[in-house]
């Protein structure tokens, strides 16, 4: 699969809530084909400071026909993210992707689970877009947890593809009260039907938890990871994520998040 | 106005020679296939692949980078596919390649480099050997090779003694004075240099107070090294006999040339690949624009030229 670098034009840059923003990029290249789950790299400045581009997820590409823009979805943590709330429309942004391994469809269809904590809901829009429009018929159900009810975001749009929502706010602003996982394992024991694949991403000690639960009910998943990354393209050897080696055995081995995963076999994580 | 033929960036390097001194850097690059789609590896000078050891090594837990102001640290610890994986899986994508492929190197032993250039030596499509010697010597208490001037000599003899292919000498910047470890590795039989490998550092994360790296420290590179890359090279080139390849923060044309002006025959372009990964082709074109700019034909008018004031005493 060939690599891409473009400059893609900022169509707009807006909150959607407190420190959380959606940006529009058109680059038609790209939109046309990226796949649910892979990311891209950004460069935010064309200065030397900040250095490193900034992975993000592509929250949703839009429905043309063949996609020409996408959307990603930020929260503002550090000086990168800061940089990029300021960007105006018309600005150019240069992309270097698709990249990654994304999330994959289900062996077969049936009661499809996705999992989201904070920031981690940007790539599953698309995810659920492109598996509701491949005919998979579900039931769908999206968990969501947040700190407080502004993390909420795009609930409705899940709503509105079939997905049953369930909420948690950790302050209790929003849905049930507490963490995502604190709620899931009771919730699961009620369901009369297992889930066919497990779909989630968000911070590193919920999807750990997340990956227990499953290995406990015999459940696939699939978990979008995040490392610290300096290429993604698979040549710095910085985004190492402990996993099980590919030939099953017992070495110690890293796996590059930026060319395995980012979406990775829950089972295949080494959690330490 | 000069066309294209008449330009020329050809440069030599010893046994050495490239189209064009622009190669890119160890660990920087992957196994040249990585950016191929981008960058076809046949517009480099050199390829100059991920280091690589005798048996394959998982490397250091993460996390491994840090961003720094202008430059990032890096503790990879030394993550290879190890030499059979290496031979097998990328040499024949690399082989046919019309440009010198340089394998980089380096062991945990004094033995072990040696045993890793007889190895190598001979192997079609491997046309230069690189040594990292910024790596820690297992028998001596971990402390590094290349800060050492006699075990620089020991490695490189080593190397030198099992291989015909031409020997490129990386030299770290972790030390006192660079020009006692390049002529340490000149002693021993280098026909190249290259210089810097990573500057020693560390970050804090202030909120829990640990260290922004597991392996606590790591390697500086990007344009902050640059002013002491230079300075090295500059140093270096005063001294040694052999060729000079020139690396530490170059990221555009202009930072280029100052090596090439200083007296670096060819340089080497690392971070910059993460952040820009045509900087390498732009800086090709780039010279050629300059040399045509200034009216120069040929890059070797270039290389070595800086002008210093009579009064210019060269230290500091
Ligand atoms: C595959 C992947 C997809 C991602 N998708 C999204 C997304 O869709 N939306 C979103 O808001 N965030 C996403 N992130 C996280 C996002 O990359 C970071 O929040 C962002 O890099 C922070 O940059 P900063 O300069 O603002 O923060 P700083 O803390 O100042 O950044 C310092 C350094 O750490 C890195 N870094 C900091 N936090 C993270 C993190 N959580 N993950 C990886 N690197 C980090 C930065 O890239 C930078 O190199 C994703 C991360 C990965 C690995
Ligand atoms: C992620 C990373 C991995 C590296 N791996 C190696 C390596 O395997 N062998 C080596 O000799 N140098 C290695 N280096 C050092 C670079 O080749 C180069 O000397 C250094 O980064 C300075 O150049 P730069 O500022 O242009 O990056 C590595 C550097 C980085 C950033
Ligand atoms: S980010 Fe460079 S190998 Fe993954």
């Amino acid at each position: 699969m060939s690599l891409l670098l473009r400059n893609a034009e900022v169509l707009f840059n807006d909150p959607v809530s407190v420190g959380l923003y959606h940006m529009g990029l058109r680059c038609p290249e790209i939109a046309a084909r990226i796949q649910p789950g892979q990311f891209l790299m950004v460069r935010v400045l064309e200065t030397l400071d900040p250095l490193l581009r900034r992975p993000f997820a592509v929250h949703r590409v839009y429905s043309n026909d063949p996609p020409t823009s996408f959307e990603i979805l930020y929260r503002v943590v550090g000086r990168g993210t800061r940089i990029l709330a300021e960007v105006l429309p018309r600005t150019s942004l240069s992309l270097l992707g698709p990249l990654g391994s994304g999330f994959r469809p289900p062996d077969q269809d049936g009661f499809m689970l996705m999992i989201a904590g904070g920031i981690g809901i940007a790539p599953l829009p698309f995810l659920a877009e492109t598996l509701v429009e491949s005919g998979l018929r579900g039931p769908y159900v999206l968990w969501f947890g947040g700190k407080s009810a502004g993390d909420l975001v795009c609930v409705e749009h899940f709503q509105n593809l079939g997905f049953a929502v369930e909420l948690a706010t950790e302050d209790g602003s929003a849905g049930r009260k507490g963490l995502v996982t604190q709620h899931l394992e009771k919730w699961m024991s009620r369901q009369a039907e297992r889930p066919t694949m497990v779909y989630s991403c968000g911070p590193h000690p919920m999807q750990r938890q997340v990956a227990e639960l499953v290995r406990q009910l015999g459940v696939k998943s699939q978990l979008s990871m995040e490392a610290l990354m300096a290429c993604g393209v698979g040549t710095c050897l910085s985004c190492s994520l402990r996993c099980r080696p590919p030939d099953r055995g017992q070495d110690l081995y890293y796996a590059n998040v930026c060319q395995e995963g980012p979406v990775l076999l829950g089972e295949d994580i080494v959690w330490e | 106005m000069h066309n294209d033929e008449s330009i020329t960036l050809a440069v030599d390097l010893g046994p050495l020679r490239l189209k064009n001194p622009v190669m890119v850097a160890s660990g920087t690059f992957g196994y040249g296939q990585e950016y191929a789609t981008l960058v076809p590896p046949e517009r480099l000078g050199a390829v100059v692949v991920k280091g690589i050891s005798l048996e394959p090594r998982a490397g250091n837990p993460p996390p491994r980078i840090w961003e720094t102001c202008g430059g990032m640290l890096n503790s990879i610890g030394l993550q290879n596919v190890g030499l059979r994986n290496f031979l097998q899986e990328k040499l024949p994508w690399l082989r046919p390649l019309p440009v010198p492929v340089v394998v980089n190197l380096f062991g945990n032993t004094v033995e072990e480099y040696g045993e890793l250039a007889a190895k190598l030596n001979g192997q079609d499509g491997v046309n230069a050997l690189e040594i990292n010697i910024s790596c820690p010597n297992v028998k001596a208490g971990g402390m590094v090779f290349g800060s050492d001037p006699r075990m620089v000599f020991r490695v490189v003899s080593a190397v030198r003694s099992r291989t015909s292919l031409p020997v490129i000498t990386k030299l770290t910047p972790n030390v006192t004075d660079i020009t006692i470890t390049a002529r340490a590795a000149e002693d021993a039989g280098t026909d190249i240099l290259s210089l810097i490998n990573t500057v020693s550092g560390m970050a804090v994360d202030v909120r829990n107070r640990r260290p922004r790296l597991a392996n606590v420290i790591g390697g500086l590179s990007g344009p902050a090294i640059k002013p002491i890359a230079l300075r090295m090279v500059w140093q270096v080139v005063q001294v040694a006999k052999v060729p000079v390849i020139g690396l530490g923060g170059i990221m555009t044309t202009e930072d280029a040339l100052e090596f090439l002006i200083v007296g670096a025959s060819a340089i080497q372009v690392g971070t910059a690949n993460f952040v820009n990964p045509l900087v390498t082709l732009e800086i090709i074109a780039g010279l050629e624009t300059y040399l045509r700019a200034q009216g120069f034909a040929d890059i070797k008018e270039v290389i070595g030229t800086l002008e210093l004031s009579e009064r210019a005493a060269g230290t500091f």
